[in-house]
Protein backbone atom coordinates (compact mmCIF):
# COMPACT_ATOMS: atom_id res chain seq x y z
CA UNK A 1 0.00 0.00 0.00
CA UNK A 2 2.81 2.41 1.00
CA UNK A 3 4.47 1.65 -2.21
CA UNK A 4 1.28 2.08 -4.18
CA UNK A 5 1.48 5.73 -2.53
CA UNK A 6 4.27 7.02 -3.58
CA UNK A 7 4.39 5.65 -7.55
CA UNK A 8 0.92 6.86 -7.37
CA UNK A 9 -0.90 10.36 -7.74
CA UNK A 10 -4.79 11.01 -7.34
CA UNK A 11 -5.85 12.87 -10.46
CA UNK A 12 -5.75 17.07 -10.12
CA UNK A 13 -8.00 19.29 -11.98
CA UNK A 14 -5.79 21.80 -13.71
CA UNK A 15 -8.27 24.75 -12.85
CA UNK A 16 -9.15 27.68 -15.05
CA UNK A 17 -11.96 25.52 -17.12
CA UNK A 18 -13.66 27.34 -19.85
CA UNK A 19 -17.07 27.80 -19.83
CA UNK A 20 -16.65 24.94 -17.20
CA UNK A 21 -16.34 22.66 -20.73
CA UNK A 22 -12.66 22.25 -21.41
CA UNK A 23 -9.85 22.18 -18.63
CA UNK A 24 -6.87 24.80 -20.02
CA UNK A 25 -5.29 25.91 -17.50
CA UNK A 26 -5.20 29.22 -18.87
CA UNK A 27 -3.93 32.01 -16.59
CA UNK A 28 -5.13 35.69 -18.05
CA UNK A 29 -4.03 37.37 -14.87
CA UNK A 30 -0.15 35.73 -15.37
CA UNK A 31 -0.34 36.78 -19.00
CA UNK A 32 -1.50 40.40 -18.74
CA UNK A 33 2.09 40.81 -16.11
CA UNK A 34 4.07 38.50 -18.57
CA UNK A 35 2.87 40.59 -21.44
CA UNK A 36 3.66 43.96 -19.15
CA UNK A 37 7.50 41.95 -18.74
CA UNK A 38 7.98 41.31 -22.10
CA UNK A 39 7.50 45.14 -23.01
CA UNK A 40 10.20 46.00 -20.02
CA UNK A 41 12.50 43.48 -21.64
CA UNK A 42 12.21 44.70 -25.46
CA UNK A 43 12.85 48.27 -23.58
CA UNK A 44 15.74 47.21 -22.29
CA UNK A 45 16.80 45.15 -25.47
CA UNK A 46 16.07 49.05 -27.38
CA UNK A 47 18.55 50.66 -24.97
CA UNK A 48 21.20 48.28 -24.87
CA UNK A 49 20.96 48.31 -28.48
CA UNK A 50 21.34 52.24 -29.02
CA UNK A 51 24.02 52.24 -25.94
CA UNK A 52 26.16 50.01 -27.75
CA UNK A 53 25.43 52.10 -31.18
CA UNK A 54 26.95 54.87 -29.48
CA UNK A 55 29.63 52.89 -28.10
CA UNK A 56 29.23 52.47 -24.45
CA UNK A 57 29.95 48.91 -25.08
CA UNK A 58 32.89 49.40 -27.13
CA UNK A 59 33.21 50.18 -31.10
CA UNK A 60 31.50 53.33 -31.31
CA UNK A 61 31.93 57.18 -30.99
CA UNK A 62 31.65 57.46 -27.21
CA UNK A 63 34.55 54.94 -26.89
CA UNK A 64 36.72 56.25 -29.31
CA UNK A 65 39.55 58.33 -26.67
CA UNK A 66 42.93 60.61 -27.07
CA UNK A 67 44.78 62.23 -25.09
CA UNK A 68 48.58 63.87 -24.71
CA UNK A 69 51.13 63.61 -22.55
CA UNK A 70 51.82 66.80 -20.40
CA UNK A 71 54.69 67.34 -22.01
CA UNK A 72 53.41 67.28 -25.19
CA UNK A 73 55.53 64.81 -26.28
CA UNK A 74 53.23 62.03 -27.36
CA UNK A 75 49.23 61.89 -28.66
CA UNK A 76 47.73 58.95 -28.41
CA UNK A 77 44.19 58.04 -29.90
CA UNK A 78 42.50 54.64 -28.31
CA UNK A 79 39.58 53.41 -27.08
CA UNK A 80 38.60 53.67 -23.73
CA UNK A 81 36.35 50.68 -23.76
CA UNK A 82 37.83 47.51 -25.48
CA UNK A 83 36.09 43.95 -25.81
CA UNK A 84 37.14 40.71 -24.18
CA UNK A 85 39.37 38.89 -27.50
CA UNK A 86 38.32 41.67 -30.28
CA UNK A 87 41.28 43.64 -31.57
CA UNK A 88 41.75 46.99 -31.90
CA UNK A 89 44.58 49.50 -32.48
CA UNK A 90 46.15 51.97 -30.12
CA UNK A 91 48.11 54.50 -32.46
CA UNK A 92 50.68 56.79 -30.99
CA UNK A 93 51.98 59.66 -32.44
CA UNK A 94 55.29 61.01 -31.92
CA UNK A 95 55.56 65.14 -31.63
CA UNK A 96 58.53 67.00 -32.42
CA UNK A 97 60.03 67.45 -29.20
CA UNK A 98 60.17 63.77 -28.70
CA UNK A 99 63.03 62.88 -31.07
CA UNK A 100 66.11 62.31 -29.14
CA UNK A 101 69.17 61.87 -30.71
CA UNK A 102 67.53 60.73 -34.11
CA UNK A 103 65.71 58.41 -32.93
CA UNK A 104 61.84 58.12 -31.17
CA UNK A 105 61.68 56.28 -27.48
CA UNK A 106 58.93 54.90 -26.09
CA UNK A 107 58.01 53.65 -23.04
CA UNK A 108 55.22 51.50 -22.14
CA UNK A 109 53.86 49.95 -19.35
CA UNK A 110 53.41 46.12 -18.79
CA UNK A 111 49.40 46.64 -18.52
CA UNK A 112 49.90 46.86 -22.47
CA UNK A 113 51.10 44.02 -23.37
CA UNK A 114 49.87 41.95 -20.37
CA UNK A 115 46.38 42.82 -19.98
CA UNK A 116 45.62 44.41 -22.79
CA UNK A 117 47.22 41.95 -24.94
CA UNK A 118 49.52 44.14 -27.37
CA UNK A 119 50.15 41.89 -30.18
CA UNK A 120 51.99 43.56 -32.63
CA UNK A 121 53.67 46.87 -33.23
CA UNK A 122 53.75 48.01 -36.45
CA UNK A 123 56.57 49.47 -37.21
CA UNK A 124 58.79 46.96 -35.29
CA UNK A 125 60.86 49.14 -33.33
CA UNK A 126 64.50 49.00 -33.47
CA UNK A 127 65.26 48.15 -29.89
CA UNK A 128 63.35 46.47 -27.25
CA UNK A 129 64.32 47.12 -23.57
CA UNK A 130 62.33 45.96 -20.58
CA UNK A 131 62.41 47.07 -17.00
CA UNK A 132 61.00 49.83 -14.40
CA UNK A 133 57.41 48.16 -14.83
CA UNK A 134 57.43 48.02 -18.88
CA UNK A 135 58.96 48.04 -21.93
CA UNK A 136 61.21 50.70 -24.03
CA UNK A 137 60.93 50.52 -27.81
CA UNK A 138 63.32 53.05 -30.00
CA UNK A 139 62.82 53.46 -33.52
CA UNK A 140 64.43 55.20 -36.13
CA UNK A 141 63.22 59.11 -36.68
CA UNK A 142 62.89 59.88 -40.01
CA UNK A 143 61.24 63.03 -39.32
CA UNK A 144 57.13 64.47 -38.93
CA UNK A 145 54.78 63.42 -38.52
CA UNK A 146 55.72 60.16 -36.88
CA UNK A 147 53.59 57.54 -35.40
CA UNK A 148 53.03 53.53 -34.04
CA UNK A 149 50.48 51.37 -34.09
CA UNK A 150 49.94 48.94 -31.25
CA UNK A 151 47.65 46.20 -31.71
CA UNK A 152 45.76 45.25 -28.79
CA UNK A 153 43.71 42.03 -28.14
CA UNK A 154 42.33 41.89 -24.08
CA UNK A 155 42.28 38.55 -23.31
CA UNK A 156 39.71 39.09 -20.25
CA UNK A 157 37.24 41.78 -18.77
CA UNK A 158 38.41 44.32 -16.34
CA UNK A 159 39.81 47.73 -15.70
CA UNK A 160 43.23 48.58 -16.87
CA UNK A 161 45.37 51.45 -16.44
CA UNK A 162 48.39 52.08 -18.55
CA UNK A 163 51.14 54.77 -18.82
CA UNK A 164 53.10 56.19 -21.60
CA UNK A 165 56.05 58.58 -22.04
CA UNK A 166 59.18 59.82 -23.26
CA UNK A 167 61.98 58.17 -21.68
CA UNK A 168 62.31 61.30 -19.18
CA UNK A 169 59.22 62.75 -19.72
CA UNK A 170 56.38 63.04 -18.41
CA UNK A 171 53.95 60.70 -17.82
CA UNK A 172 50.32 60.15 -19.30
CA UNK A 173 48.18 57.51 -17.38
CA UNK A 174 44.94 56.20 -18.79
CA UNK A 175 42.22 53.50 -18.17
CA UNK A 176 41.20 51.02 -20.21
CA UNK A 177 37.52 49.14 -20.04
CA UNK A 178 37.27 45.52 -21.06
CA UNK A 179 33.77 44.56 -21.38
CA UNK A 180 33.49 40.54 -21.63
CA UNK B 1 36.03 27.30 -16.83
CA UNK B 2 35.06 30.86 -19.17
CA UNK B 3 33.60 27.91 -21.54
CA UNK B 4 30.45 26.97 -18.54
CA UNK B 5 30.16 30.32 -17.48
CA UNK B 6 29.38 31.41 -20.70
CA UNK B 7 27.25 28.59 -21.45
CA UNK B 8 25.63 29.36 -18.09
CA UNK B 9 24.62 32.62 -19.38
CA UNK B 10 24.49 32.34 -23.09
CA UNK B 11 21.78 29.29 -21.96
CA UNK B 12 19.51 31.75 -19.76
CA UNK B 13 20.32 34.86 -22.27
CA UNK B 14 18.56 32.78 -24.93
CA UNK B 15 16.07 31.30 -23.11
CA UNK B 16 14.87 34.97 -21.86
CA UNK B 17 15.16 35.94 -25.82
CA UNK B 18 13.25 33.59 -27.11
CA UNK B 19 10.43 33.47 -24.45
CA UNK B 20 9.94 37.38 -24.69
CA UNK B 21 9.57 36.81 -28.47
CA UNK B 22 6.33 34.81 -27.90
CA UNK B 23 5.58 31.37 -28.15
CA UNK B 24 5.64 30.93 -32.84
CA UNK B 25 9.47 30.05 -32.69
CA UNK B 26 8.04 26.40 -31.71
CA UNK B 27 5.46 24.42 -32.88
CA UNK B 28 4.91 27.06 -36.06
CA UNK B 29 7.74 27.60 -37.34
CA UNK B 30 7.85 29.33 -40.44
CA UNK B 31 10.88 29.90 -42.89
CA UNK B 32 10.63 33.78 -41.12
CA UNK B 33 11.06 31.31 -37.81
CA UNK B 34 14.08 29.67 -39.16
CA UNK B 35 15.82 32.56 -39.67
CA UNK B 36 15.79 34.00 -35.98
CA UNK B 37 17.05 30.76 -34.85
CA UNK B 38 19.86 29.77 -36.81
CA UNK B 39 20.76 33.28 -36.87
CA UNK B 40 20.17 33.71 -32.72
CA UNK B 41 22.15 29.82 -31.87
CA UNK B 42 24.87 30.71 -34.86
CA UNK B 43 25.70 33.45 -32.71
CA UNK B 44 25.40 32.69 -29.21
CA UNK B 45 28.09 29.59 -30.16
CA UNK B 46 30.77 32.00 -31.12
CA UNK B 47 30.65 33.90 -27.63
CA UNK B 48 30.38 30.30 -26.27
CA UNK B 49 33.00 28.43 -26.99
CA UNK B 50 35.74 30.98 -28.60
CA UNK B 51 38.63 31.00 -29.99
CA UNK B 52 38.83 27.55 -28.14
CA UNK B 53 37.79 24.86 -30.14
CA UNK B 54 39.06 22.12 -29.06
CA UNK B 55 36.81 18.97 -28.74
CA UNK B 56 37.92 19.20 -24.77
CA UNK B 57 35.55 22.68 -24.46
CA UNK B 58 33.29 21.63 -27.00
CA UNK B 59 32.66 18.25 -25.47
CA UNK B 60 32.49 20.18 -22.26
CA UNK B 61 30.24 23.28 -23.23
CA UNK B 62 27.23 20.64 -24.76
CA UNK B 63 27.49 18.53 -21.55
CA UNK B 64 27.16 21.70 -19.65
CA UNK B 65 24.17 22.95 -21.65
CA UNK B 66 22.59 19.62 -21.25
CA UNK B 67 23.14 19.68 -17.81
CA UNK B 68 21.26 23.14 -17.29
CA UNK B 69 18.42 21.59 -19.25
CA UNK B 70 17.82 18.93 -16.87
CA UNK B 71 18.70 21.18 -13.69
CA UNK B 72 16.04 24.06 -15.08
CA UNK B 73 13.38 20.81 -15.96
CA UNK B 74 13.32 19.34 -12.98
CA UNK B 75 12.66 22.66 -11.56
CA UNK B 76 10.35 23.21 -13.63
CA UNK B 77 8.27 20.15 -12.53
CA UNK B 78 8.68 21.04 -9.05
CA UNK B 79 7.56 24.39 -9.39
CA UNK B 80 4.39 25.58 -11.57
CA UNK B 81 5.54 29.23 -11.16
CA UNK B 82 8.68 28.80 -12.33
CA UNK B 83 6.98 26.38 -15.22
CA UNK B 84 4.63 29.15 -15.78
CA UNK B 85 7.67 31.50 -16.00
CA UNK B 86 9.98 29.43 -18.74
CA UNK B 87 6.91 27.34 -20.75
CA UNK B 88 4.03 30.32 -20.54
CA UNK B 89 0.37 29.05 -19.61
CA UNK B 90 -2.38 28.12 -22.39
CA UNK B 91 -4.43 30.82 -23.50
CA UNK B 92 -7.64 30.73 -25.35
CA UNK B 93 -7.57 32.35 -28.66
CA UNK B 94 -11.05 31.42 -29.56
CA UNK B 95 -14.30 30.95 -27.18
CA UNK B 96 -17.05 29.86 -28.78
CA UNK B 97 -16.82 31.39 -31.89
CA UNK B 98 -15.87 34.79 -30.41
CA UNK B 99 -12.13 35.47 -31.07
CA UNK B 100 -10.31 36.98 -27.91
CA UNK B 101 -8.73 39.77 -28.86
CA UNK B 102 -6.48 40.67 -26.35
CA UNK B 103 -4.82 37.24 -26.37
CA UNK B 104 -4.60 37.22 -29.81
CA UNK B 105 -3.24 40.79 -30.19
CA UNK B 106 -1.01 39.88 -27.05
CA UNK B 107 0.19 36.83 -28.95
CA UNK B 108 0.52 38.89 -31.94
CA UNK B 109 -1.66 35.73 -33.78
CA UNK B 110 -3.79 36.21 -36.68
CA UNK B 111 -7.29 34.64 -37.67
CA UNK B 112 -5.22 32.93 -40.22
CA UNK B 113 -2.83 31.35 -37.83
CA UNK B 114 -5.49 29.90 -36.25
CA UNK B 115 -7.30 28.48 -39.34
CA UNK B 116 -4.29 27.33 -40.52
CA UNK B 117 -3.87 24.75 -37.41
CA UNK B 118 -7.56 24.07 -37.87
CA UNK B 119 -7.01 23.14 -41.51
CA UNK B 120 -4.14 20.86 -40.54
CA UNK B 121 -6.70 18.85 -37.90
CA UNK B 122 -9.48 18.46 -40.84
CA UNK B 123 -11.34 21.74 -40.45
CA UNK B 124 -12.41 23.73 -42.95
CA UNK B 125 -14.90 26.12 -41.69
CA UNK B 126 -14.42 28.92 -38.96
CA UNK B 127 -18.06 28.08 -38.07
CA UNK B 128 -16.82 24.61 -37.30
CA UNK B 129 -14.60 25.39 -34.32
CA UNK B 130 -15.68 25.71 -30.75
CA UNK B 131 -12.54 27.05 -28.74
CA UNK B 132 -8.89 27.28 -30.07
CA UNK B 133 -6.38 27.49 -27.32
CA UNK B 134 -3.02 28.28 -28.06
CA UNK B 135 -0.46 25.80 -26.36
CA UNK B 136 2.88 26.32 -23.89
CA UNK B 137 4.41 24.61 -27.05
CA UNK B 138 3.32 27.46 -29.39
CA UNK B 139 1.11 24.98 -31.59
CA UNK B 140 -2.74 25.75 -31.63
CA UNK B 141 -5.06 23.10 -30.70
CA UNK B 142 -8.87 23.35 -32.27
CA UNK B 143 -11.57 21.71 -30.66
CA UNK B 144 -14.43 21.47 -33.00
CA UNK B 145 -18.33 22.01 -32.41
CA UNK B 146 -20.54 19.23 -31.06
CA UNK B 147 -22.44 17.17 -34.35
CA UNK B 148 -25.38 18.75 -33.12
CA UNK B 149 -24.26 22.13 -32.83
CA UNK B 150 -23.12 21.69 -36.56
Amino acid sequence: MAMTDVKTKPVEDLGHKVDDAISVGEDLDFQERWWKFENIVWSIFAVLLVMDFLGVFGRGVLAKAQASTPDGALLVKYERIERTLTPSVMRIYFQPNAAQGGTYKLYVSSSVVQELGNQRIAPEPQISAVGDGGYVYTFPALGQPASVSLSLEPASPGIYHFTLRVPGGQSLERTIVVVP
Amino acid sequence: MATIIHCIAGYFFLLLTVRVLTRRPGAQMTLFEFVIVFLVGGVIILATVGHDRSVTNCTLAVITVGLLHRVVSGAKTKCPKLAAVIDGKPLVLLKNGVWQQEAMNGMRLAPEDVMASARTKGVAKFEQISYAVLERNGAISIIQKEEKDS
